[in-house]
């Protein structure tokens, strides 16, 4: 069983945000557990994405801690910009996959 | 066995090959059983096969690089995956067999200049690949997801034919009895046989060039608990690592002349269509393809584990996220085109990995959106009551009125385009304003560098690659063993 996140670096803390609003249901452990799964596959990406991803994630958590991360998460999931809009769907691609992977039956709002 | 992950300082061959998969192992077992001294390296572990379940988390993180996550940067970017352990690709990939298109050998040979190179000699050594790998169709009972593409192509007259593959089956077994012949089962245990070594869990991190001449190879381990370098001195190398790293290592070593600059893949856009009966086989992928509209557009079907039916449905997770409680009524499938696009691998010094971009012409573009609204009506046709579209902002297509919306409201940029077939980023042949190496792998400007993997095919053949990065590798390897041998 994989060790829950701590929720200690920014693209933690985004991804754990995003995760409570994509899957509200979704209980704090598995969705900790997800986070620290995306934590890992993002220090494994290969050297140039992760670096963009970092940087992306310093930049996102800087303005959620000024504008608010609800707020920010709307912005950066609605925007067209590229690069930006890939942050939310990476990280997205690796919570779902990993949750249906690692619990098939969860519902759509992430209830289990 | 005489694969090892141990460490020790410094080891010497005659023959150094980097990487094991369809090229690295079976330039090993040639060579190897030529009566040349081989060292095998491979950065990944040795995984046998069974012990990880295909197309699982636990396997991305076990045998594919980077745990999968891997991309061609582009608009839209464009997701890979690379393996990455002893073997290579052919311990996670599909299986499927096709023999180089006689068209594809035909350019190659002209438009690369590429000497003593034909289809009767790469096809002779095609059907000795076939007899290693027992390469077949299967025997008995189909997975419901691979019928339901025969069927729909069928339903609408569209060529259609059933992939081969690299699996032995009990006699009348199954699709889901098959076993994988990669090259841990094949050309590794040949190469271990004829006595080669191989080590595993090492990284290459440079080859020592002297003038135009390859000395020796540093590497580190990735195995855990070790901080040492390995010194590696060989007369020659074959630098085996696949499309991506095989170019990367060169331009490392020196050797910049047409290497990188051209690579190619097959895009692929996919869609998930959602049957009233159950049709997901998580562990295996549909065998039939069809090729009505080859080479320019082929269809075939995926791995479709939860977690991947999550992910095919998350470009409109509000619309469609619904019905991923139904993953066992869900199967994905893909269209994949012939680009005319072409990518870079460029290494960066001081950075480990490479940077990888690609770019999809006007063209591929629109073959993307043609391929994907030929797949869905396929899928219709085939009974699926809704077909869910792997593109932001795509709708439901539940009959051929949706699908015309589905063509209006297709953009690439917009599509979640992947690809697993990558290639011709050091090109063979004659023609140097096209080519990274000679007709048989000799890097041009080297004396003892070789490349013999994807990385040597010109173009993207338009079917999966392996047969012909496998007839290839054997051709150069018996090239260079009849050489020395006088």
């Amino acid at each position: 069983m994989r060790a829950p996140s701590t929720l200690s670096t920014p693209m933690a803390r985004f991804a754990d945000a995003l995760l409570a609003v994509d899957l509200p249901a979704l209980p704090v452990d598995p969705r900790r557990q997800t986070v620290s799964f995306i934590d890992e596959r993002v220090q494994t990406m290969p050297s140039v994405p992760r670096f963009g991803v970092k940087a992306i994630g310093i930049g996102v958590d800087i303005l959620s801690k000024l504008a608010g991360v609800d707020r920010v998460i709307s912005l950066v999931t609605k925007l067209p910009i590229p690069l930006l809009a890939e942050y939310p769907r990476l990280i997205r691609s690796l919570a779902f996959a990993y949750i249906w992977e690692t619990w098939p039956a969860t519902q759509t709002d992430g209830a289990q | 066995m005489t694969a090892t992950n141990e460490w020790a300082a410094n080891h010497e061959c005659e023959v150094l090959v980097i990487g094991s998969g369809a090229g690295g192992a079976t330039t090993a077992a040639i060579l190897a059983e030529a009566g040349h001294d081989v060292l095998i390296i491979e950065e990944g572990p040795w995984v046998d096969q069974g012990e990880v379940v295909p197309f699982s988390l636990e396997q991305m993180d076990r045998q594919y690089r980077s745990g999968g996550v891997t991309v061609a940067l582009g608009v839209p970017s464009i997701a890979y995956t690379e393996g990455r352990c002893a073997g290579g690709g052919t311990e996670v990939n599909s299986g499927l067999y096709r023999r180089p298109p006689e068209q594809a050998i035909a350019r190659w040979q002209s438009e690369y200049a590429i000497d003593d190179f034909d289809a009767d000699g790469l096809l002779s050594i095609c059907e000795e690949v076939e007899a290693e790998l027992t390469v077949q169709t299967v025997p008995g009972e189909h997975t419901r997801a691979s019928e339901i593409l025969r069927d729909g192509a069928a339903a609408l007259g569209w060529q259609h034919d059933e992939s081969p593959r690299w699996m032995s089956y009990p006699e009348g077994g199954r699709a889901v009895d098959g076993k994988r012949q990669s090259m841990t089962r094949t050309y590794l245990p040949r190469a271990f046989a004829a006595g080669a070594r191989m080590l595993t869990e090492h990284r290459l991190d440079r080859i020592v060039m002297s003038g135009g001449s390859a000395t020796s190879a540093e590497l580190s381990t990735t195995a855990t608990g070790i901080d040492q370098p390995t010194t590696i001195t060989f007369k020659s190398v074959f630098v085996c690592g696949g499309a991506i790293q095989t170019p990367a290592i060169l331009q490392r070593a020196g050797f910049r002349h047409r290497v990188g600059r051209t690579l190619a893949v097959h895009p692929t856009v996919k869609l998930a269509a959602r049957f009233d009966e159950t049709v997901n086989t998580p562990d295996d992928v549909p065998v039939f393809q069809v090729k009505e509209f080859a080479p320019g557009i082929s269809f075939g079907g995926s791995a479709s584990h939860p977690g991947l039916v999550a992910l095919s449905l998350i470009d409109n997770w509000r619309d469609f996220g619904a019905t991923v409680t139904a993953w066992p009524e869900l199967a994905i499938y893909y269209a994949a085109i012939t680009s005319q696009g072409r990518g870079w691998v460029q290494a960066i010094p001081g950075v480990r990995d490479p940077i990888v971009t690609y770019r999809l012409t006007k063209r591929d573009r629109a073959l993307l959106g043609q391929g994907l609204a030929r797949l869905a009506l396929l899928m219709l046709e085939a009974g699926a009551g809704e077909v869910y579209p792997s593109f932001k902002q795509a709708p439901l297509v539940r009959n051929r009125a949706d699908l015309a919306k589905m063509t209006a409201a297709f953009a690439a940029t917009q599509a979640s385009v992947m690809t697993v077939h990558l290639c011709s980023t050091a090109p063979m042949g004659e023609n140097y304003k096209r080519t990274a190496t000679d007709s048989f792998g000799k890097v041009h400007g080297a004396t003892n560098v070789w490349v013999n993997d994807a990385a040597l095919l010109p173009d993207a053949p338009g079917v999966n690659p392996q047969a012909s990065v496998m007839a290839i590798a054997i051709r150069n390897a018996r090239r260079f063993a009849d050489e020395r041998a006088g």
